[in-house]
């Protein structure tokens, strides 16, 4: 691979914290010809060569320049933060149910989580990890919700499908096999 | 004087039935429903006691249980193995896994969200990122119904008390009206301000006023004003 692209890119991914993009890189580039995936495979290999203390992620479509998991403790401690968003537990849930269930309308929201969820809903708009995205055609034309680009940074995935998935998530965290209960309803 | 507490974001009542389901390791596909109606209603009282909001969500799933608990208890006229009677505690049990498998999302989300916390993004000012932290991150450990727990222990062991019955006397029109008249006699002249001045609760107040109205009615009693907003003050109606 060319040197040169190399630092380019190097240079790209250093300065914009925001994922760089295919697009935003051909913009950069004034050429369309250089596949961006090929060139942060490269510099992936050569970070790892040069035992380098950051490595290049996968997010939200584009790629982001971010430190090694292994230095967190003293990030943390210099930056003194708790971490990059704090969410109660009920928040995290409706935000599950949105997550794999969108679009999903409140009403929705609601029935699953068996509480009225507008005011947690309302904090995860305010964090924009939520948002609207349009409205059902049932009675009412009630809104509906889905998740962000946003969400997907926060939560270092690339696209809705690398969310893990729901009986895999029953699995780790050790729940019975799925129900016996007899459809008798179909007999 | 009570306390009115308002939980926001409160744990909702599939959370405290799971939270039986788990303490008490029962299969989650054969609850034993008179077992679980009590604990939950048991709970509920707790937090009556509390003064906790209890919310209609929480209201709403005890009368489920009770009718699921009911239904339980009805004879069937077929073999209880008829497949073709259906348990009265499948809607209920479907909601309890799909929200279970929810919640496990959400615990995988927060697992995701911290791995991805310990890559910092290179070029972002990590201070301007910061989050104030939430009393949740202090408590995000202690589930609300595992202090319940201890809070139920605690008051199942104080010792019953039958209730203190305050009464109050009485206060009557026709003391008040002599009480103003002999205070007229001996005063000639008070403001009505301070005629007040003495009165403990608001039914001596109320009396009070409604005797002074019932005396002036009478045509006993005048009222004198020296100026606009001024004081106004109580005569006996004979004097000038």
């Amino acid at each position: 691979m060319d040197e040169e692209l190399l630092q380019i890119t190097e240079a790209l991914l250093t300065a914009t914290p925001e994922p760089l993009t295919q697009v935003k890189f051909n913009q950069s580039l004034e050429r369309d010809d250089v596949r961006l995936s090929d060139v942060v495979a490269a510099l992936k290999l050569l970070f790892k060569e040069q035992q380098r203390p950051v490595d290049i992620m996968p997010l939200a479509g584009g790629y982001q320049l971010v430190t090694r998991a292994e230095y967190q403790p003293y990030l943390r401690r210099l930056l003194r933060r708790a971490g990059p968003l704090s969410l109660s537990r009920a928040a995290l849930e409706t935000l599950a149910v949105v997550a794999y269930r969108q679009p999903v309308t409140r009403a929705e929201l609601d029935q699953v989580r068996g509480v009225k969820c507008e005011s947690v809903l309302r904090t995860l708009l305010e964090k924009t990890l939520v948002t609207v995205k349009g409205r059902d055609e049932g009675i009412g034309r009630p809104l509906l919700y889905g998740t962000t680009k946003e969400f997907l940074q926060a939560f270092g995935l690339n696209n809705l499908g690398d969310l893990p998935r729901l009986r895999e998530v029953e699995e780790i965290m050790g729940a019975e096999p799925p129900p016996p209960l007899v459809d008798h309803a179909a007999e | 004087m009570a306390y009115h507490v308002h939980l926001d974001n409160f744990e909702g009542p599939l959370d405290l039935l799971l939270y039986f389901i788990q303490r008490d390791k029962i299969d989650i596909y054969d609850i034993p429903i008179a077992h679980i109606t009590a604990e939950y209603l048991g709970y509920l009282e707790v937090m009556e006691a509390l003064n906790l909001s209890v919310a209609g969500e929480f209201i709403l799933l005890a009368a489920t249980l009770m009718r699921i608990k009911a239904r339980m208890l009805l004879p069937r006229s077929r073999p209880a193995d008829d497949p073709l009677i259906e348990d009265p505690r499948r809607e209920l049990v479907q909601q309890l896994v799909e929200y279970r498998r929810f919640k496990a999302a959400s615990e995988a989300l927060g697992e995701l969200a911290e791995r991805r916390g310990a890559r910092y993004p290179v070029g972002k000012d990590g201070a301007s990122a910061t989050n104030g932290a939430s009393p949740a991150d202090y408590l995000q450990d202690v589930s609300l119904f595992a202090l319940m727990t201890v809070v139920r222990e605690v008051l199942s062991k104080l010792p019953s008390r039958d209730p203190v019955v305050l009464r109050t006397e009485p206060v009557r029109l026709d003391d008040s009206i002599r009480k103003i008249r002999s205070t007229l006699a001996s005063a000639r002249q008070i403001t009505l301000r301070e005629l007040f001045v003495a009165a403990q609760q608001v039914q001596e107040v109320v009396v009070l006023f409604l005797a002074v109205l019932e005396l002036a009615r009478r045509g006993l009693l005048v009222f004198r004003q020296a100026a606009v907003f001024g004081e106004v003050t109580l005569q006996s109606a004979g004097e000038k």
